[in-house]
This record gives C-alpha cells, structure tokens and sequence, in this order.
C-alpha cells in the first residue's frame, strides 16, 4: 500500500471530501451539474426508452372506454381539445374584460395624472407579509411605487427592486407605517380625517376626527376609507384604504371615535395580481408594457 | 471485480428503476423500489473494499444526476453529493458486516438491500434538511421526504428479492467466484 503513489492514496479520501462541498454547494452555483446529468440521461434513454415501451405493452395504461374504437377515441379526444380551447378562450376574454375595466376605473381616480398601470403576477410570500411579484423590466419601477389590487384598492409600496422581481409591504402588514386617510360620509362630500395602523390581522384601526358637531354626519360600518396622505405618491391619492368594519365609541373622547377598516380584497397577501401605478415622466415615457 | 460487466448491470439496473417508477410507484406518493441498491448490496457483499466504495460512489453520482430537485421557483436543480454519500455509508456498513452473512442467499440480499436503502436515504434526508437550514430554494419536507423513503427501503426488498437470483448467477461474469475470506476463515 506504501509504495502505491500519493494521488492514488489520497484519491478515496479527496472525493470524499469534494462530494460533501458539492452537497452543500449553494444551488445557485450548481447549474452547470445540468450538463452531466443531461449526458447521464443521453447514456441511460437507449436502455430506458425499450424497457418503457416493454413495460407499458405489459402494463398498459388505463384508458377511459376501452370498448371504443380507434375513430371513436380520436372523436372523443378532438371533442376534450376543442372544449379545452372553448374554456380558454372564455377564460382569456373574461380576464381581458376585467383589466380593460380595472384599467378605466383606476385611471379615473387621477385623470389629471400619466400614470401607467402595469399587471403583475404574485409569485410568493416573504416573511413578514411581503408579496414577492415578477416584474421583469418594466421602466420607472422604483421603490415607493403604488401598488393596488382591484382596480382602486390600494395594496401597498414595492419596498425592494431587483432586476426581474420586486417585495411589495402591503398596508395591512404589521411592519408598515400608518396611514393618513379620509371617510367620505356621504355623496355631498363630507369627510372626516383619520389615523389608521395596521393591526396585524388584516384590517386597519384608527380614530375618526370628525370635521363638525352635525348630527347628520355619522360614521357608520360600510362607509368608504381612501388614502389621503402627504407621504404618499400624488398618484396614490384617493385610492380605496377599505370599508368601515366596526366603529367603537370612544367614551372618553366621544368625538373621535374609532374604527376598524378591512379592505375590500379580502386578503392583500393572496391576491394573485397587482397593478403597479407608474407615473409618466419624461425619463420612463419610452418603455415598458401597459 | 470486472468493472465492465458492473458498468453495464449499472446501466440496466438504472434502465429498470427509471422505467418501472411510474409503475411500481405506489398511488403516485413517491414510493417505489431501488433497483440498483441491490447491485450495491451485492457488490458490496462480493467485491473488495476499494473497488466497493468506488462503485458505491460511482451509482450515488448517476443517480444525483437522475434526481433533480424541484426548487420553489418551478425549475429543479441538480445536486450532486447525497446519494453518493449515502451509498458510500451504505457500502460501508455491508463491508463492515459481510463476514457475518450468509452471501449467497436471497435473504440476505433482502435484508442487508432494505437496511443500506435506509442508511443511504437518511444520508439524503439529513444532508438536505441541513441545507434546508439556510437561504434554500429547494422545495424540502424532510418529514413527508422520510416516511417515502422509509417505505421505499421496505419496497426495496422485493426487488431484491428478485435480483438476487439474477445477481447470483452472473457471480462469475462480475469475477465474484474467487473467494473471499470471510470473517470466521469460510470460504464460499
């Protein structure tokens, strides 16, 4: 065993030891492991491929007639195509008429205002609430961009940007910073200004200043919340925080009572798309998708 | 130990398991038999230390190749390592007990193919939920990933089971039917 020579000693103990660094070798690392196994899955198909052919001639799959005939088969697989297709095309032509319809009522918040909205699909969840969306490269993504759901229901701020994603902190989210908002008491524009903070279950809980003593001016559950806040974008503005859930009397302050606003999306963590609100500038007008 | 004739068993015992998996897997949970720890068991059983180790480090790569992991983004990633790992311990503990066995026998092929699955699927496991501990973009259930394995190391026998006949017969072409000491001096 001396007299072997010293790479071929060290040999077992060197693969030993690049085998465990390989298992734990960040995977961002590991791409070019694909190469080797596409080479191991070239060298095993022409053993694979017959034993699979073999095996399923023995084992075949179950069909769904076994009775029908060859014409009958394709039929009824021409018929599954062409319903699939049916499906799809209500599905994608529902959806479009949803974004054109979202698109119209969110620009009418701000018709004074360029704003680009542009969809994007949710992809996770961070910890801490955070919505992870894919952006791809959409010019004039920034962070402190406004975020809404549904057309008007403001979500939140992308809090980070990288080149294809970006972390969206809802404003439910325990982490976020409370909000200036306004309760529309009624049609002729009356409205009371609130304080709202995040609560952590979703909703949003604050007291109401009210503008006056009138008693017809009354908070009451069901009264719309939008966003009224300096630190927000001119283009985040009036956008839907939520709807009055609950209002408590303050006992001690009776006129400022507290409410509770949930916005009208159910959960702002699950929605499957937002809408980044992008305002036109001179530097972002050239790119980007609608 | 002739490693051609162990490369081209290799190539089939890899061919059968890629092929029978969608068969042999039980209801679509993951559990199916290993085809090519058996050959592992009876190489391990058979062969000298060094060459055994290198086959069990040689299936632990092929099969690292042949098992990308679904990460969280929707891709896989390909690992290289734990399997290769595993079949070295695996390999280890048949080397380590071989002198206590009876070699040529179908039970023991069984019984030392379900116990080397296990060792080498632990391997796996802990290797990835150690991973799992950091920044991970694997998707990782180290409990669900266990009880498959733990069923597949059982399913494992059956396979076994039926290899060993094949595997006993073709001693001589691997170049087994020289003797091996065992450990109380026997020779088989």
């Amino acid at each position: 065993m001396q007299h072997q020579p010293l790479i071929v000693r060290w040999s077992m103990p060197i693969t030993i030891v690049v085998l465990f660094a390989l298992a734990f070798t960040p995977a961002k690392w590991l791409g070019w492991t694909d190469w080797f196994a596409a080479q191991v899955k070239v060298a095993i198909v022409p053993i694979t491929h017959p034993l699979t052919i073999t095996i399923d001639t023995i084992v075949p799959t179950r069909i769904s007639d076994p009775e029908a005939s060859e014409r009958e088969r394709a039929i009824s697989a021409e018929l599954a195509r062409m319903e699939l297709q049916l499906y799809q095309t209500r599905q994608e032509n529902e959806r479009l008429s949803n974004l054109i319809d979202q698109y119209a009522r969110g620009a009418a918040i701000t018709p004074e205002l360029n704003v680009k909205q542009v969809t994007r699909p949710r992809i996770a969840n961070l910890a801490g609430d955070v919505l992870l969306i894919r952006t791809g490269n959409v010019d004039g993504l920034s962070q402190g961009t406004v975020v809404v759901a549904d057309a008007v229901q403001l979500l939140g701020r992308v809090s980070r940007v990288d080149g294809r994603t970006a972390n969206v902190l809802p404003i439910t989210a325990p982490s976020s910073q409370p909000i200036m908002a306004t309760v529309l008491l009624n049609n002729d524009g009356s409205q009371a200004r609130c304080f709202l903070k995040p609560v952590g279950d979703g909703t949003l809980r604050g007291e109401v200043a009210r503008p006056a003593l009138d008693e017809n001016l009354s908070i009451e559950v069901g009264q719309e919340v939008r966003l009224q806040d300096s630190q927000w974008p001119t283009s985040a503005q009036m956008l839907l925080v939520g709807l009055i859930e609950k209002v408590e009397r303050n006992e001690s302050q009776p006129l400022r009572p507290r409410i509770i606003v949930r916005p009208t999306v159910g959960d702002l963590r699950r929605v499957h798309e937002v809408i980044l609100r992008i305002p036109i500038t001179q530097e972002n007008n050239t790119g980007g998708e609608p | 130990m002739n490693w051609f004739v162990f490369i081209l068993i290799s190539w089939v015992c890899f061919g059968l398991e890629l092929a029978l998996m969608p068969v042999l897997d039980a209801g679509s949970r993951g559990v199916h038999p290993s085809m090519v720890v058996p050959l592992l068991v009876f190489v391990a059983m058979n062969a000298p230390r060094k060459p055994t180790m290198w086959a069990a480090m040689m299936l632990g790569v092929v099969l690292d190749l042949l098992s990308p992991m679904p990460a969280v983004d929707g891709g896989t990633i390909t690992i290289i390592g734990p399997h290769a790992l595993g079949f070295l311990l695996g390999a280890h503990f048949v080397l380590a007990v071989r002198g206590m066995l009876i070699r040529r026998n179908p039970l023991t092929m069984i019984v030392m193919s379900i116990l080397v699955m296990l060792v080498a699927q632990v391997v796996v496991v802990a290797i990835f939920t150690a991973r799992d501990l950091g920044a991970n973009p694997l998707i990782w259930d180290a409990g669900d990933e266990l009880r498959k394995r733990l069923f597949s190391s059982l399913y494992t026998g059956v396979s076994a089971l039926l290899l060993s006949f094949v595997f006993f017969a073709l001693g001589p072409v691997f170049g087994f039917n020289s003797t091996v000491p065992t450990r109380f001096a026997r020779h088989i």
